[in-house]
């Protein structure tokens, strides 16, 4: 995949869908703001959509539904900027400063249950 | 509106970076996914830091954080592309480096992110930030 050409186009495609992915991360958590102490429930909500939706264009990809360039601008480009390991890392250890341990195994586990689920679930479903 | 603007901008430069990330250590899919790991790992490093020493300094602007959180380092670090590296190993056999790999980005993760908030607010002066509330351009 990283070994195709890319065209000015496609990059240019690939950053744009990343800002879109970014804005609308920013727009959900804003809507699902975090109470200190609770869940981040926005940022949880896009890895889980982001990562069922990176499985399936996976899947959609290897059955040549779509091309290569067109599953980098949505995977790379979209599902990477739309999800973020960065705000997940730090709030989980703010939820451990603050001493609220469960909410921060929580918030760990419940991401990756539901993201690798989401997944694999859209990716063994499209193929 | 403005925070929105800079989220755009900051998306479309994290994007950028890790897309260059991606194409200078390219692998294949049955192999470690080293680019994410360096990717997220110094995404956590710099957004400890800076929730550490700059978010704590009370005359930040709000768009100044979306735009750096939120938006560069929001988009620089993925979680999609650790699950889809999950996915590639898992179909190529290799359940054992699919774990280790998910193991070693959540801790590496969270050591980062602990290590960058120490640094950043030891730096700053301030004390260690808890219970910080997240609307989106905090974080």
């Amino acid at each position: 995949m990283t070994s195709m050409a890319l065209s000015p186009l496609v990059i240019a495609a690939v950053l744009v869908a990343g800002a879109v992915g970014a804005v609308l991360r920013f727009a959900l958590s804003r809507a699902f703001p975090v109470r200190p102490g609770h869940l981040p429930g926005g940022i949880l909500l896009v890895n889980v959509v982001g990562s069922g939706l990176a499985g399936a264009l996976i899947g959609l990809a290897e059955v040549a539904a779509i091309d290569g360039a067109l599953r980098l601008v949505l995977v790379t480009g979209f599902c990477g900027g739309l999800t973020t390991f960065s705000t997940w890392s730090v709030e989980t250890i703010e939820l451990l400063v603050g001493g609220r341990w469960r909410a921060a195994v929580l918030n760990v586990g419940l991401t990756l249950v539901l993201g690798i689920g989401a997944a694999a679930a859209a990716y063994l479903a499209v193929r | 509106m403005r925070s929105y603007l800079a989220v755009a901008v900051g998306g479309l430069i994290g994007t950028g970076l890790r897309l260059v990330c991606d194409l200078a250590f390219p692998h294949s899919d049955d192999a470690f996914p080293i680019e994410t790991l360096v990717v997220n790992l110094l995404g956590c490093l710099a957004l400890g830091w800076l929730v550490g020493g700059l978010w704590t300094r009370p005359a930040t602007p709000v768009w100044l954080k979306a735009g750096l959180g939120a938006g560069v380092i929001g988009s620089f670090t993925t979680l999609s592309a650790v699950i889809a590296s999950l996915l590639a190993l898992t179909r190529e056999g290799e359940v054992w480096l699919a774990a280790l790999s998910l193991l070693v980005s959540v801790v590496g993760g969270l050591a980062l992110a602990a290590a960058g908030l120490q640094l950043g607010s030891t730096l700053a002066h301030r004390p260690l930030p808890h219970d910080v509330s997240d609307a989106g351009e905090t974080l």
